[in-house]
């Protein structure tokens, strides 16, 4: 443990982003006391620029806070990448061990699968599955679980494929140990590292693309986001900057500390790699 | 690899090819056609008065009356024989009507492309050539920018401060309309406008290959036939040039091919806040006006095309790398 | 309020000359002059050109100025010659004649006779439009009397008859592209052929389209403008920002967002009018479900009604492109009823209602939670949903709101699945035209644009069943007043707002809005400075 702080430390990028991102979640989670009430509560006059009014950033075109908007759209943007980001875990490093370590048959099978999801256009994806089930958050979270996922599936496929074969998973199978004990208990906790570094990734492009989402109006009106509030501000970005750039820039931080800490992850857990892999869409 | 292989291998890839391209076809069919609302409510919605009578009309000339499996079963056949179908909401073929768009698309995102790879490697070279440096600092700050900031904002931006700030770029469409001008005026100004565009499209994937070309050629040059190379004295430049950077190409073309497909979902956006009139816009209307017959199309021309360039990346892999089997 | 005598009519018709907007023009001390293109915007883009056809917003405006109607309407309504210079109306209003201008082409060099005129009432739109088939089944006959004679005969009397014929309700088409053929299908419809003063030149889908200068328009010496572009923008900055920049000098319909609409009236070359939409005449409401608990109390309907602020809709979110409704005539729509008033805001009087009704707020203060799914027609709906969420809050109700796309929306609402929702309907100018659809139980039906809400009331559907049959204004007036005053008080929707439309242009263009249809006139008077 040690040694992983150390060389996570090491980066001093990912020292910068870890902290970014814990006041991130500081804000995402002490909101309701910063900003009491709710954020579509009108504030202040519409259009107020930021400073006046009282209003930190200004106000949007109801008169509603985008200090507050940001604060609890922090809650809301988080929840959506961290949750859809677990749900295409699970489906990714389902099928990817399925694959990695039946072989076979069945990889060819769940790899043509992944192909396949690979192939369809995942924004274009993405887009159909909200417009289907109408946007809602769990709706929004299915539908970027379900275009994330394959990247998932092809790391862990190779982890498991190369360690299938070491002798420790070759002792257990001559031990009796069941399929499942070996794979949940021998072999997954070898291959985390890259997952790990993988997931904050992950988080970082879902927060992307529920912006991109709501920029289509494919947001839950129910929701405050940041991709709801860049959404709402686009349209009056001559008149008021400030609805689009704040939230513009929360996201903008928010994917840059999840991406520095990425980066610190991937260098702390394989220290041998060059740092900065990247390879991820 | 034996190139006596090569027709065998291919064939079996474009067997592979044509099923995968037929799954997605019937996938879509059918989560098309799990959208509530269908194109004859929306016209009669649109029209502004409805009755029932004009419903059916619609629903029986659109062919909606049909049990859903022969409407599968009437599209897969006209797919086997190249035809997708008939836009009744547009008047117009769907393959005419992608035709029609697809060019738009494919400068776009050509474009797009060519500067993203070009300006990405470049800077993913440079920065692995000077690792360490503030060089390197510096590049890697930029590509995570670039990489964290949403699409669609960094174009708002665009035309803030090149269309109306400055008044240097046109902010939306393809073309000037109503000017008659040369071939080279023509030319000119279809750059002109695209130029916004494409960076937009194109500055993420910047980023993407900056990161990717960075670390691969890193990786590369502490291989041992770089060390050799080195030893030997080869002059630092040509190793870079011979070794280090055609190697490190592979992973970014094998990337590359995978993100063909992503780039056109990213164009839906782009297409949208600049006026492209591409297939990505066409198929984003197309599904809000549950124009079926056009969505599936768009969808089965970006699958062949994802599926092509999959498929030449991994030939290209397969020529340049001998240490890739053909299986 | 007006009223169609059909003296009066024919009047107007008589005294009219041709050209007299031109005139008017030239009194002003602009002269009309040759030349230019105009550049304007589409939005969205239409999927048809070919009025009847598509009868969508865009349609219309663009296929204005291909097609032609047999007459126009200005702001009162009244209607004034187009294909046809003039007009009688039998003593017992059932024969109409409609004397032909002569030396009318369609664009394909054929004369424009009355067997087109015939074919295009009687035929085309009976067949195309269900709005039009709706009124055109009253015609017993259409005869051809003469080339530049058609005329007729209602079954019954029918006293809104006359304001039918614009273009864009029966737009003339040429018989002989479309007879015997299946009239969505034809070639036709793919390259319209109109009579009107710019015929079709190109269209490049996603990108433009090209209208150009019919040089055997019958008006001599018109069209001015060599032709009209229309530019397809999809985003509200990039239209606004072709505005400014002066790539289009013409906007209309929804091109620009209410909330630019203040800073394009600060500059000082445009010009925004809001005028133009009298014959339309759309009203917005927020239509209630009265099959879902407990919208079906009126109690509840009247409290939401006072819950909202109608002045904050049209002031702070229209930015006063439209007028806060009243009750459910638009007060250009004919038989309008100022003193029949709906409930005014007033949020004690809503939560005393409530109370009154049994539905007493809960620890979190909610009373009852309905949904309300938005209307996708852009930006500022999304806003008057969030707004209307807001308001109910006020008074302890708990909106929560569902985004749909256009197709969910049209979907869910005509299969009444929904609590709440927004819709606005052209009211066309007279109530039996546009506003009874919205009420008569008859007219409960799992279609768009039908009585969607469910409201039921006998004495309503005898009342808007008088006013339709009658042939005398006056009988008429009694009738629609009556029906008003049980409206606002049974309150079936929540009316808003009497939309308008910004209609912005380059001030060097003149003669715009010079019709109650504004921008879906033929534009053959339009002129560049």
């Amino acid at each position: 443990m040690k040694t992983f702080w150390r060389n996570f430390a090491r980066n001093r990028g990912a020292v910068v982003g870890l902290v970014i991102l814990v006041l991130v979640l500081i804000v995402a989670l002490t909101a309701p006391w910063i900003f009491p009430g709710s954020p579509w509560d009108m504030a202040g006059a519409p259009f107020a620029p930021p400073g006046e009014d009282g209003m930190l950033l200004g106000t949007d075109s109801l008169g509603r806070d985008v200090a507050a908007g940001i604060a609890h759209g922090a809650r809301v943007s988080l929840l959506v990448g961290a949750v859809s980001t677990v749900v295409s875990l699970v489906i990714g490093i389902g099928l990817g061990a399925i694959a990695g370590y039946l072989g076979g048959w069945v990889d060819d099978v769940v790899m043509r699968f992944t192909e396949f999801f690979q192939t369809i256009p995942s924004f274009v994806l993405a887009i159909l599955l909200v417009a289907i089930f109408t946007p809602t958050i769990q709706s929004i979270v299915f539908a970027i679980a379900v275009v994330s996922w394959p990247p998932v599936a092809r790391v862990v496929r190779a982890e498991f494929l190369s360690l299938r074969s070491r002798e420790f998973v070759q002792a257990s199978e001559v031990l009796g140990k069941s399929r499942i004990s070996i794979v949940l208990g021998d072999i997954l906790p070898n291959a985390l590292s890259p997952i790990v570094v993988l997931s904050s990734l992950m988080v970082a492009s879902a927060i992307l693309l529920e912006s991109a989402l709501s920029f289509l109006g494919l947001g839950d009106p129910n929701m405050m986001s940041w991709g709801f509030l860049i959404g709402s501000g686009r349209s009056v970005i001559r008149m008021a900057w400030w609805m689009s750039v704040f939230p513009g820039i929360a996201i903008f931080l928010t994917v840059l500390s999840l991406n520095l800490v990425g980066e610190g992850l991937s260098d702390a857990l394989n220290p041998r790699l060059p740092r900065n892999r990247g390879g991820k869409p | 690899m034996e190139l006596s292989r090569l027709p065998a291998y291919l064939a079996g890839r474009l067997v592979k090819a044509a099923i995968v391209i037929l799954a997605i076809v019937v996938c879509n069919f059918f989560l098309i056609h799990a959208a509530p609302g269908d194109p004859a409510s929306i016209i009669a919605g649109q029209s502004g008065s409805a009755d029932a009578r004009f419903l059916e009309q619609l629903r029986a000339q659109f062919g909606l009356d049909q049990p859903l499996y022969v409407q599968l079963w009437m599209y897969l056949k006209g797919v086997l024989t190249l035809d997708l179908g008939f836009s009744h909401r547009q008047q117009a073929s769907v393959a005419a009507l992608v035709w029609d768009r697809l060019p738009a698309t494919l400068l776009l995102t050509g474009a797009a492309f060519i500067f993203a790879i070009v300006l990405g490697v470049t800077m993913g070279a440079l920065a692995a050539r000077r690792v360490g440096t503030w060089w390197d600092s510096i590049i890697t700050v930029l590509a995570l920018a670039f990489y964290a900031t949403p699409l669609f904002w960094v174009g708002l931006m665009l035309v803030l401060l090149f269309s109306v700030t400055l008044e240097w770029l046109p902010s939306f469409g393809m073309m000037s309309v109503g000017v008659e001008m040369s071939g080279i005026g023509k030319v000119l100004d279809v750059g002109k406008h695209l130029l916004l565009p494409a960076l937009t499209l194109g500055l993420f994937y910047v980023a993407v290959y900056a990161r990717l070309s960075r670390a691969t050629m890193l990786e590369v040059a502490d291989q041992d036939f770089v060390k050799t190379a080195r030893a030997k004295g080869v002059p630092e430049g040509r190793i870079l040039r011979r070794h280090i950077l055609r190697n490190a190409m592979l992973p970014v073309i094998t990337f590359a091919g995978i993100q063909a497909g992503q780039l056109i979902g990213g164009s839906i956006l782009v297409e949208t806040v600049f006026a492209w009139p591409g297939i990505g816009r066409l198929a984003f209307e197309a599904l809000l006006a549950r124009d079926y017959q056009v969505l599936m199309g768009v969808f089965f021309c970006t699958s062949v095309m994802v599926v092509l360039f999959n498929l030449i990346t991994d030939l290209l892999y397969a020529v340049v790398d001998p240490r890739v089997e053909v299986s | 309020m007006t009223t169609l005598s059909r003296r009066g009519l024919m009047a107007a018709a008589a005294t009219l000359p041709v050209l007299w907007r031109v005139e008017d023009a030239i009194a002003q001390g602009v002269q009309p002059k040759r030349g230019g293109t105009l550049t304007t915007i589409v939005n969205p883009e239409p999927p048809v050109l070919h009025i009847g056809v598509n009868n969508q917003a865009p349609t219309l405006i663009v296929g204005g100025k291909m097609f032609q109607g047999l007459l126009r309407y200005d702001a009162q309504l009244k209607p004034l010659p187009e294909l046809a210079k003039s007009w009688e109306v039998s003593a017992d209003g059932l024969e109409y004649t409609f004397h032909l201008q002569e030396n009318v082409k369609f664009h394909d060099g054929k004369p424009m006779t009355s067997e087109d005129v015939v074919f295009s009432i009687m035929k085309f739109h009976m067949e195309v439009s269900p709005r039009a088939r709706g009124v055109f089944a009253r015609i017993k006959e259409g005869v051809a009397v003469n080339p530049t004679t058609a005329k007729f005969v209602l079954s019954e009397p029918f006293e809104p008859f006359l304001l039918m014929f614009d273009v864009t309700v029966s737009a003339i088409v040429p018989k002989h592209l479309f007879e015997g053929q299946d009239f969505r299908q034809a070639p036709a419809v793919a390259r319209p052929v109109g009579t009107g003063p710019f015929k079709f030149a190109e269209w490049q889908r996603g990108n433009f389209i090209k209208l150009e200068r019919f040089d055997e328009y019958w008006k001599p010496g018109q069209p001015y403008l060599d032709a009209i572009i229309y530019r397809v923008v999809p985003d509200s900055q990039s239209r606004r920002l072709a505005l400014e920049s002066g790539q289009v000098i013409l906007t209309q319909s929804n091109d620009i967002e209410p909330f630019d609409v203040p800073q394009m009236r600060a500059r000082p070359n445009l010009e925004v009018k809001t005028t133009g939409w009298e014959y339309m005449g759309p009203l917005m409401w927020v239509e209630f479900n009265h099959r879902v608990k407990p919208l079906d109390d009126v109690r509840v309907r009247r409290a939401l009604t006072m819950a909202v602020n109608r002045d904050f809709i049209a002031q702070r979110l229209w930015f006063g492109i439209g007028k806060p409704a009243t009750g459910p005539f638009n007060s250009s729509t004919r038989f309008y009823d100022a003193s029949a008033k709906a409930p005014g805001f007033d949020v004690n009087a809503a939560k005393a209602l409530l109370d009154e009704a049994g539905l007493k707020p809960n620890a979190q203060g909610v009373r009852f939670t309905i949904k309300h799914m938005s209307l996708p027609y852009g930006e500022v709906f999304t806003r008057l949903g969030e707004f209307l969420r807001q308001a109910f809050r006020q008074v302890g109700v708990d909106l929560q709101l569902e985004s749909v796309d256009v197709g969910t929306w049209s979907q869910r609402t005509a299969n009444w699945d929904f609590d709440t929702t927004i819709n606005y309907l052209y009211q066309y100018g007279d109530p039996t035209l546009g506003v009874e659809r919205s009420y008569v139980s008859t007219n409960i039906k799992k279609i768009l644009f039908s009585n969607v809400s469910g409201y039921a009331n006998p004495q309503v559907d005898e009342l808007f069943a008088k006013g339709r049959d009658a042939a005398d204004p006056k009988v008429r007036q009694e009738a629609f007043s009556a029906v008003q005053k049980i409206l606002v008080s049974d309150v079936p929707l929540l009316w808003l707002m009497e939309m308008s439309f910004p209609t912005i242009y380059d001030k060097k263009l003149n003669n715009v809005i010079t019709t109650g249809a504004g921008v879906h006139a033929s534009f053959d008077d339009v002129f560049l400075a």
